[in-house]
């Protein structure tokens, strides 16, 4: 850190002399404590480990934050990047002003980020930080993890012969999101995002500030992920999806089936065409509004948002994407599939 | 929190790493995402020493204000202990039988290629239970020819005659497992979630799941992919 260059500078040195004495940090203490509290834990884990139902809780759990962290990781590293080399001002001009221009230009921009939802989730919140329309970077955040390249190409591997699923899952998501961005910049309250605004990037050399943004929002957004995956592994095991089969093909009922299928399980969006392609017992619309909801609302995203935008936020925006992207899902289907 | 946070991100990163040295990431995400894990292994422990680094050299992190202003949110890293304490110690296993029956089963009717049928010869043909299940549904299974077929795959449960082996396949992570089902006849079942390999050749008329009359039964470890 570049001495002084922060407005508070005395304060900070008031406190950095105020610390100095002290033997052991305590945070580090901290993680040593726990960390060597779960070893003598050890003998436990193994014993839980040895029922069935724990062990397959504990594997989905691991697995959805391991293969969520390598997104998580460039999605940071984006977002410190907008954070350190991006000038303040840029983007609310490089934006049409009109919020009826910028929310769909900056929902097809989300084609250009390949990866699945947690990454998109710290690159919308710096967008905000950094002045862009919320309403726009909210229809990225909601559309990139859907009609990326790599995610069309899985649902076109995962339905083959049948183009139009993928052209119905592209219109659906890009639809689904310039139509919540629109909301949002009608009726959105945009103070409910007052936490992003306040979190002003630290000052220092580009590299710097790139480090120690890239560390606090890994962190963050990590911590939620944490809250995310165990939720869905309790979902996954606690709940057996044959109770889905109850309502299979019975119209309407399916698709509200389906989308909270999509939320419960918080699949990766690369991943949920091949999920979807295994649901044959449901109608194909329904299908198309598993993979449309999933990337856009699951508990994973929904513990995500609540960290990088706040909850009050996250309490509104989950029930509004999901009830648009279900209405959505629904009409595309009845004209496509 | 920083440095603690910095700790906290070298230790993730170091889980990671140790996932791929050690194979064991198989367990929980595809094969193919090794290298991705790597790399954001790395990456997280650079930002992590970078963190420790800095912050005990002048004991006050950059961002220390958004902290103090923010309050809550801060502290919600520490979470990440929990996955990486349990990986350091105990790996959870891979899914096993548990899960087989609380889910849909891979439909192997969509997007089955046409076979060619399989040439007789001394060998048994390795083959994936989702080839077995694709060939068995492909003109109810003319493609085997007779011919005799090995798989290897865990016991989902005994059976009267024979048991049922069954193998997940997944598209990105466990999370998103479906598995191909099927039922071995002639054999006595191994214990639940034993690993198998079997040979034997394709029995007509098993119905939902299709049959395999077995020759011969051998317990194997695990393999490093257990999923398909």
């Amino acid at each position: 850190m570049v001495k002084g260059v922060n407005t508070q500078g005395a304060e900070l040195t008031e406190v950095r002399n105020d610390r100095r004495p002290r033997p052991v940090e305590p945070g580090l203490a901290g993680v040593a404590l726990v960390v060597v509290a779960a070893a003598l834990a050890r003998p436990l884990l193994e014993d839980l480990l040895d029922r069935p139902a724990v062990a397959h809780w504990a594997t989905i759990f691991v697995a959805i934050a391991v293969q969520a962290l390598p997104f998580l990781v460039l999605g940071v590293v984006i977002s410190a990047a907008v954070a350190a080399l991006v000038p303040a001002g840029l983007l609310p001009r490089l934006l049409p002003s009109s919020p009826a221009l910028a929310v769909p230009v900056a929902a097809a921009a989300g084609v250009a980020l390949p990866g699945c939802e947690c990454g998109s989730v710290p690159i919308a919140g710096r967008l905000v930080a950094r002045g862009a329309p919320p309403a726009a970077a909210l229809a990225f955040l909601l559309s990139a993890p859907a009609v990326n390249p790599v995610v069309l190409t899985a649902t076109a591997v995962a339905f083959p012969g049948r183009p139009q699923v993928v052209f119905a899952r592209l219109l659906a998501s890009l639809l689904a999101a310039t139509v919540v961005g629109l909301v949002w910049a009608r009726s959105g309250r945009d103070e409910l995002l007052a936490g992003v605004h306040r979190r002003r990037a630290p000052d220092g050399p580009p590299l710097a500030v790139l480090a120690a943004t890239a560390q606090h929002d890994l962190l963050q957004a990590g911590g939620f992920l944490i809250v995310g995956a165990a939720t869905a592994a309790t979902l996954q095991t606690a709940v057996p999806r044959s109770v889905l089969d109850a309502v299979a093909g019975a119209g309407p009922l399916a698709f509200l089936a389906l989308a909270a299928l999509a939320v419960a399980m918080a699949l990766c969006s690369e991943a949920d065409a091949f999920v979807a392609a295994s649901l044959t017992q449901f109608s194909l619309g329904a299908r198309l509004a598993f993979m449309v909801v999933g990337p856009m609302v699951d508990v994973k995203l929904i513990a995500l948002q609540a960290g990088t935008f706040g909850r009050g936020f996250a309490l509104r925006f989950a029930p509004l994407t999901l009830a648009v992207a279900l209405v959505v899902s629904a009409l595309v289907a009845w004209w496509l599939l | 929190m920083t440095p603690a946070g910095g700790l906290i991100s070298v230790l993730v990163g170091t889980v990671l790493l140790r996932l791929v040295v050690t194979g064991v990431y198989g367990r929980y995400v595809r094969i193919g995402m090794g290298p991705w894990l790597a790399v954001a292994g790395a990456t997280v422990i650079v930002l992590g020493l970078v963190t420790l680094v800095r912050a005990l050299r002048h004991a006050e992190p950059v961002d220390a204000h958004d902290h103090h202003r923010r309050g809550e949110g801060g502290r919600v890293g520490w979470l990440l202990l929990a996955p990486i304490a349990a990986l350091l110690l105990v790996a959870p296993p891979t899914l096993g039988s548990f899960g087989v029956d609380r889910g849909a089963k891979v439909d192997v009717r969509a997007g089955a290629p046409v076979f060619t049928p399989l040439v007789q010869s001394g060998e048994p043909v390795r083959m994936t239970l989702l080839e077995f299940g694709q060939r068995a549904f492909d003109h109810d299974g003319a493609s085997f020819n007779g011919a005799a077929v090995q798989l290897t795959g865990f016991v989902a449960g005994a059976e009267d005659g024979g048991f049922r082996l069954a193998r997940y396949e997944i598209a990105c992570c466990a999370a998103d497992a479906a598995p191909v089902v099927l039922r071995v006849v002639g054999a006595r079942s191994p214990a639940r979630d034993r690993w198998v390999t079997v040979t034997g050749t394709f029995q007509p008329g098993g119905g939902e799941a299709p049959e395999l009359a077995a020759s011969n039964v051998v317990e194997t470890p695990a393999p490093r992919d257990p999923y398909e």
